[in-house]
């Protein structure tokens, strides 16, 4: 079983701390949600987890290894990691970077060999992008291509995810197509941790959510126990209520 | 099915214009003395002329076109950026540098091979150079900065060395070595560049792969198992020493490393990997027919090569610098 744990990990950019001691465990089977307010170190927490920023202090282990020791194409094949999304290089086929995130197997682009091309295939029709998939990339709208990413990271068929707001920029029908592609990763067996700035959708599909606030994990559970207005106040400095399930914020603290 | 043919296609070109290179000249050969002349008989001044003089000339050209586009390409994908290039990286720059202080200095007299190995200590001193600095940074920008930084400090030595020459023949050396050209090219100088050119080519073949993920951005490449120090380090190196090779082959000719692969990239789905080897021969191609267009151009002083190549390629470099969104840093 693949686990990602994180235990008391702590990161610093010259004097800044940008995460201090921060736990937590990500295995197959969860959506985890991390929440936290712009600057709450919620992309440290991830580069440092995947071993992309040296620690100060803690550590960080994938299937057991620590994973500033993993090799890259190690470490590729247990996680898939889609940081929050930069425009492409080159105007590539989608095809092609899809089949990226086989790279991991090996998979040259162009000569695609069996199990790498069936990958790719698999997550072109999961990720609804069939009629898609001779476009070049520059020619897609900002939905497509976060699906475009989303099946990339399917294609390598790691056991786990790591999505850095996936849904940014993407109106709402979008970003309900993105969740629902990565909850069907995850009941297919898959583990995944995303960090989104939608409180509500982050409760509608989180089976766990982790609040950060300023380098700190203050909250880790399940949406029933952790979302409270006050939690909501507290990190995001905004007073909120809760009405009938409908989190209601009112403004600015 | 354009890809398909397109390795094959520029071949077969490359092996036609390097015919048509030793058929042309300031005296046309007719065809059949060429073949005469390739297989032994004819008599032996067209021997002389294809073997000594239009051969080894027409190869000398393709050799350093295809080391420059080959490494253009490689660096274009690393660096993500259509106008990296040997001479944006400061490299060929550098070549040049050293290769005019081995002339200023006299080294050449006591040595005539001291000339092209200069050239390519140049070359590896600044691929060194970048190759450090790419361990301990993060930033493509920040590379590029270091090459524009080497290439102008290179230039302004080398102006300086001109400015000091101490006759006008030495200035006339400097000055071919600084235009580029092939002119006056024997298998022997053939002979010493090719390792260098072909152990660089090999390097950045071999490592292609890695420059297709680098489409997705460093931390989205190193996300999909790519290991981005060692993709920088052998790149790097990989085309200092094709440019290395290619300097001291022909001196210093700047922009066709980022004309072919702009051409080819749409040819090849614009995978940085897949561009490699259509680069380096359509860089090989354009330099041979820049070469016969130079030779059978009737002026009183033979154009250089490299004139040439940046007469053509300075404006195209400026129409793809005008192309490039702004999004793409």
């Amino acid at each position: 079983m693949t686990d990602l744990i994180v235990e008391s990990l702590s990161l610093k950019a010259g004097d800044a701390t940008l995460v201090n001691d921060a736990s937590f465990k990500l295995s197959p089977g969860e959506l985890v949600i991390l929440l936290g307010p712009n600057g709450a170190g919620k992309t440290s927490l991830i580069r440092g987890a995947l071993g992309f920023q040296a620690l100060v202090s803690g550590s960080a282990s994938l299937g057991g290894q620590d994973t500033s020791k993993l090799s890259p194409i190690e470490r590729a094949r247990q996680i898939a990691y889609l940081p929050q999304i930069r425009p492409l290089a080159w105007p590539n086929q989608v095809h092609d970077v899809v089949s990226l995130g086989r790279f991991s197997h090996g998979a040259t682009l162009g000569k695609l060999t069996g199990s790498d091309a069936a990958a790719v295939d698999r997550a072109i029709v999961a990720c609804d992008l069939t009629h898609l998939a001779h476009r070049t990339t520059d020619s897609l709208s900002g939905g497509e291509l976060a699906r475009v990413h989303c099946a990339r990271a399917f294609a390598s068929e790691a056991p786990l995810l790591i999505a850095d707001e996936p849904t940014a920029a993407l109106d709402p029908r979008h970003q309900f197509r993105i969740l629902d592609l990565i909850k069907s990763y995850v009941s297919n067996g898959g583990g995944a941790l995303l960090v989104l700035h939608d409180i509500e959708l982050a409760a509608r599909y989180a089976t766990r959510l982790i609040w950060m606030k300023d380098g700190q994990i203050i909250a880790n559970g399940p949406p029933a126990e952790t979302l409270t207005p006050e939690r909501i106040s507290d990190v995001y400095r905004v007073s909120a209520r809760i009405e009938a399930g409908r989190i209601i914020m009112d403004g600015a603290l | 099915m354009v890809d398909r043919w397109l390795t094959p296609g520029l071949c077969a070109l490359s092996v036609l214009a390097i015919f048509a290179a030793c058929l042309l000249g300031s005296t046309a050969m007719p065809i059949e003395r060429v073949f005469q002349a390739f297989i032994g008989g004819a008599d032996e001044a067209d021997r002389l002329v294809v073997w000594t003089i239009r051969l080894p000339r027409a190869l000398a050209a393709f050799l350093t076109g295809a080391a420059l586009g080959i490494s253009g390409a490689a660096l274009q994908g690393l660096l993500r950026n259509p106008l990296a290039e040997p001479g944006v990286l400061g490299v060929s720059a550098s070549a040049s540098l050293t290769a005019t202080s081995a002339l200023y200095f006299g080294l050449v007299a006591f040595n005539p091979w001291v000339l092209p190995f200069a050239a390519i200590t140049g070359a590896l001193i600044a691929t060194a150079l970048l190759a450090f600095a790419a361990t301990r940074t993060q930033s493509v920008v920040t590379l590029i900065l270091i090459g524009v930084g080497l290439s102008s400090f290179s230039g302004a030595l080398m102006s300086l060395l001109m400015n000091l020459a101490p006759n006008p023949f030495s200035l006339a050396d400097m000055i071919n070595w600084m235009l580029g050209s092939v002119a006056n090219r024997s298998f022997d100088e053939i002979g010493l560049a090719l390792p260098f050119i072909g152990g660089g080519v090999a390097l950045l073949l071999a490592t292609r792969r890695g420059l297709s993920a680098l489409t997705l951005g460093e931390e989205a490449a190193s996300g999909v198992g790519l290991n981005l120090q060692h993709q920088r380090i052998w790149t790097v190196l990989g085309a200092g020493l094709a440019t290395g090779g290619s300097v001291a082959l022909a001196g210093a000719i700047g922009f066709v490393g980022i004309v072919a692969p702009h051409v080819i990239r749409p040819f090849v789905k614009h995978d940085p990997a897949r561009s490699l080897v259509p680069s380096a021969l359509l860089a090989g191609l354009i330099l041979v027919i820049a070469d016969i267009f130079v030779r059978i151009l009737p002026s009183t002083n033979e154009l250089k090569l490299g004139v040439v190549a940046a007469l053509i390629g300075a404006p195209a470099f400026v129409w793809i610098a005008m192309q490039r969104r702004a999004g793409h840093d």
